[in-house]
């Protein structure tokens, strides 16, 4: 792989640096998206966690009563969905955080959320087929 | 010499997440937080401080303290350059060092789950990434193969003022705007391979 033989390897990526990197509204301990990141920022007992969008699989909403959910799914093995070298498993022995799902009576802003994850999900993917196609 | 305890004081801290700031006082037989507001303070005798820990949160840094009676006790809003502060009000009046805890940034969603006395931690390259308490679990169970589904108390949620107590279970989770209702691990199936067991880093 070093020597330009093409492997299908982890390509590594990061959210952050440094934690002044955070947007400010993480104070609210609200889902933030950070765009300009690729991140998304969930609220896990009071701690901002970013998940970089190559993580997600995607987020779903769902409505029960005053209530909407909402659900983010990340990658992992076993899901059987997905061309392996899509995923970015580093180590597969590793554990996985599959989903996290949150609620609130604001199901607009989930609505929201969701529709702006698939976009990201679907820049990314381009801009990662933009530089495979470079690549060739 | 005056006999007057010496104390400490930090404003807008915000105790186990809760949605009114206070006070946070730091005296040598223990610390106390009450709301800005008024209302019921919370004391924590020095004997019950085990672990501290100083990391980023939510509304600012945070102090988490890991009791003796394996309760957590987080204060959130403290400022970065408070640390050295608190870290001498540790080591002088408990005894203990504010170790700093520094969370991955990464943005990766794949670690190691760690087990400890009061609290579960996913760790991303040897950090920290969060961690759940488990006073805070409600329910667990195997939700598919390899698939572990975490289930958080939520409680009436607009309810939570602020208030500590012993017994606020469900309190962090119901605490924010958005509140977790439910967390699943993909755990890969224990491997015979006993250097896996061993090999822990």
């Amino acid at each position: 792989d070093e020597n330009g033989v093409e492997i299908k390897k982890f390509k590594r990526f990061e959210s952050y640096k440094r934690d002044n990197q955070f947007p400010p509204k993480v104070r609210d301990m609200a889902i933030v998206i950070d765009q300009k990141n690729a991140t998304v920022v969930l609220p896990v007992m009071g701690r901002p966690v970013p998940f970089h969008i190559n993580t997600i699989k995607n987020a779903s909403k769902s409505d029960e009563g005053d209530w909407s959910f909402l659900r983010v799914n990340f990658l992992s093995p076993g899901q059987g969905v997905g061309r392996k070298d899509d995923q970015p498993f580093e180590d597969a022995s590793a554990h996985f955080v599959r989903s996290l799902t949150f609620k609130s009576k604001d199901g607009d802003r989930y609505a929201e959320i969701s529709n702006i994850i698939l976009t990201m999900k679907k820049d990314a993917l381009k801009k990662e087929q933009e530089k495979k196609d470079m690549e060739d | 010499m005056s006999m007057m305890l010496h104390s400490e004081n930090f404003d807008n801290i915000y105790l186990d997440l809760s949605k009114e700031n206070g006070k946070c006082r730091f005296a040598e037989n223990g610390l106390g937080w009450k709301p800005a507001g008024g209302g019921e303070a919370f004391t924590l005798d020095q004997s019950n401080i085990g672990n501290a820990q100083w990391s980023r949160a939510a509304k600012g840094y945070e102090v988490k303290i890991l009791q003796r009676n394996s309760g957590i006790t987080q204060l959130d809003g403290f400022q970065q350059e408070d640390y050295e502060r608190l870290s001498k009000i540790f080591k002088n009046w408990y005894s203990t060092n504010l170790e700093n805890k520094e969370h991955s940034l990464r943005g990766w969603n794949w670690g190691k789950t760690e087990f400890g006395k009061a609290e579960l931690t996913f760790n991303v390259q040897n950090r920290p990434s969060f961690e759940v308490p488990y006073s805070e679990i409600s329910n667990t169970n195997l939700a598919g193969r390899n698939e572990i589904a975490i289930e958080f108390a939520v409680g009436e949620g607009d309810k939570t003022n602020g208030q500590n107590g012993a017994s606020g279970k469900g309190k962090r989770a119901t605490a924010g705007t958005d509140q977790l209702v439910e967390m699943r691990f993909y755990i890969p199936g224990t491997t015979t391979r006993k250097a896996a067991e061993g090999g822990d880093a």
